[in-house]
């Protein structure tokens, strides 16, 4: 059989097939193809198009007939192996089990992220206190962040309840917090593929900056206007960060350490072991930023905000040594059942 | 007696391609050819997508000074901010996440981000590979780590492609013009027994013969003078013409 005559005999079939594709694509798709396609011959026609594109290569019909059916298969693989987009089942699978489950699948690098972002605060805290000199704490900072940080905490009076009373500011800075903290995460975790080195950077930084902080506050500010403010959101948010970090180390270490993998093999696995870990970490700092946006500033006893701060605080540590136990248990239980 | 075809296999093997086509293998047993696109093509719909973007910060950034009194500022402020957080980390993200699987600029210059199984993405994996453009586009928006990675790899894939496992493809073809072709005179049987590369090698010729100039299709024909025995434009007319036998008469 020639090339031509191989077309003339499949190009019906193949017209029909090439329809229903059509008519699959809702995103080109014409109404009155969606009406006549019948779903279930899709993967029918798809393998005899298969079969036709392998007959045609082992014949060597040509180029064109080649490109043509090459494209048709492709169209129809892609067709068949779209998944299923995540519903809200999947989200609260993840919220509930997935992300606990895989920071503590994860605990040495929580071991590692952690040291890196609190052992720098604590060293800057602690020479900050017994240091006599001040000038180091005002290099770091610099002048524009000791401003705003004398505007919000400068004196015990509420002034950031002042500052948020104005319409639309509790908005505002919510937005604000979202754009940067979460960049911020993002940045940790992108650095991370650099041999670990971007997050470790962005980690111990942001620890001596906060040190830093805390050493000003204590020094110059109202103590009790700042930890006030931070106390409800500072959990979600300082953890989310760590977390970020944990995201990047896990990338850095596929490109470091592939261990018995190829190194893109291994790369692979590091991106698909990141991603719940990034995930999660970007979800909790935007609910770290509803708090701070929408609870902080608010205008309530100190002792509420304490407790809503260290009441955020236990709800994590929680979350995340009890997080999708019970359904991991149940799971391990059925496996072991069917196995019985 | 019909001389070996090995005159014709170059040193570094018959299988030694050129082109950017992957071939992959599916579960129904046959082979796609993926044609991976290259830094160049990439890096213009990179430039298109930031055009597209600095156009749509433009628009929203004046219909929010136009009317933003009637939210306020504070909050248009705040509608501000978050749109250029969806744009600054999520533009990509969402679009390759999406059914056709590619960015405006992209879109335009017909490429689509697939799985390396051809499959299309999940939003993890364009979650990923865009997340990593934060590496790939050091130092500052130059993009010379990603422009590196992809030079090194077969598939031309940045850092964020090989952590998500992804590649970029040509997702329609350019459509092939061809005229000016000289008519076959005649069909002529090849000389010698031919293995099936080169005689898709042949046929190929036949079938692009149309989209050169007269001085490239004779240039390419030379390469196959042990087989013609002919050089020049004569050469070029026998090479058509066992192309056309290849095809029709065999």
């Amino acid at each position: 059989m020639q090339g031509r005559e191989f077309e003339q005999r499949n190009a019906e079939r193949w017209r029909e097939y090439e329809q229903s594709l059509n008519g699959m694509d809702s995103a080109t798709g014409r109404s009155e193809d969606r009406v006549s396609v019948d779903p279930a011959k899709i993967p029918v026609m798809f393998r005899e198009v298969c079969a036709d594109l392998a007959l045609a290569r082992h014949r060597m019909y040509g180029m064109s007939v080649n490109e043509r059916l090459n494209t048709l298969v492709i169209r129809g693989h892609k067709l068949l192996h779209r998944r299923a987009s995540g519903t809200w089942g999947t989200f609260f699978q993840f919220v509930a089990v997935d992300f606990p489950v895989a920071v503590r699948v994860e605990w040495r690098l929580l071991l590692v992220a952690s040291l890196c972002f609190v052992l720098p605060i604590l060293g800057v805290v602690l020479i900050g206190f017994y240091w006599p000199n001040f000038t180091w704490i005002e290099a770091i900072l610099g002048d524009k962040t000791m401003d705003s940080l004398d505007m919000m905490y400068g004196s015990s009076d509420r002034q950031i309840e002042n500052l948020r009373s104005e319409y639309g500011s509790n908005f505002m800075m919510f937005s604000h917090y979202v754009y940067n903290n979460i960049g911020i995460d993002f940045r940790i975790y992108a650095g991370g593929i650099l041999a670990c080195l971007g997050s470790f950077f962005f980690l111990i930084y942001n620890g001596v900056f906060f040190g830093a902080v805390v050493v000003y506050i204590h020094v110059a500010c109202s103590k009790e206007a700042f930890y006030s403010f931070v106390a409800s959101h500072s959990s979600y948010e300082l953890i989310a960060m760590v977390v970020a970090g944990m995201a990047g180390l896990r990338i850095g270490l596929g490109l470091l350490h592939p261990g018995r993998k190829t190194l893109a093999k291994s790369l692979m696995d590091a991106g698909r072991r990141s991603l719940p870990l990034i995930i999660g970490a970007a979800l909790m700092t935007f609910f770290a930023a509803i708090v701070e946006g929408f609870w902080s500033a608010r205008d309530l006893p100190v002792t509420v905000k304490y407790v809503v701060g260290i009441a955020g605080w236990i709800l994590c540590v929680l979350y995340f040594v009890f997080g999708g136990r019970v359904v991991l248990a149940k799971k391990v239980r059925k496996i072991e059942g069917g196995a019985a | 007696m019909i001389p070996d075809s090995d005159v014709l296999k170059s040193k570094s093997g018959p299988f030694a391609r050129l082109d950017t086509l992957q071939a992959i293998e599916l579960a129904e047993g046959v082979e796609i050819r993926l044609r991976m696109a290259g830094p160049y093509a990439r890096v213009l719909a990179y430039a298109l997508d930031l055009l597209i973007r600095i156009a749509a910060i433009a628009v929203v950034g004046l219909i929010i000074s136009l009317f933003g009194f009637i939210l306020g500022s504070n909050v248009s402020m705040g509608v501000y901010a978050l749109f250029m957080f969806l744009l600054t980390f999520f533009y990509y993200v969402i679009f390759e996440a999406g059914k056709r699987g590619a960015s405006p600029g992209k879109r335009v210059m017909g490429l689509r981000v697939v799985d390396t199984s051809g499959a299309p993405i999940t939003f993890g994996q364009s979650f990923i590979r865009n997340m990593l453009r934060f590496a790939d586009m050091m130092p500052i928006f130059g993009y010379g780590v990603g422009l590196c990675c992809t030079l090194i790899t077969k598939r031309f894939q940045r850092l964020g492609d090989l952590l998500a496992n992804t590649v970029v493809v040509y997702d329609s073809l350019p459509v092939m013009t061809s005229g000016g072709l000289p008519p076959v005179v005649s069909a002529e049987a090849p000389g010698l027994a031919l293995s099936r590369e080169e005689q898709a090698a042949v046929v190929g010729f036949g079938e692009r013969a149309g989209m050169w100039s007269e001085e490239r299709r004779i240039e390419l024909a030379d390469h196959a003078a042990a087989l013609t025995g002919a050089s020049g434009k004569r050469g070029m007319t026998r090479l058509l013409g066992m192309a056309h036998w290849l095809v029709e008469k065999r």
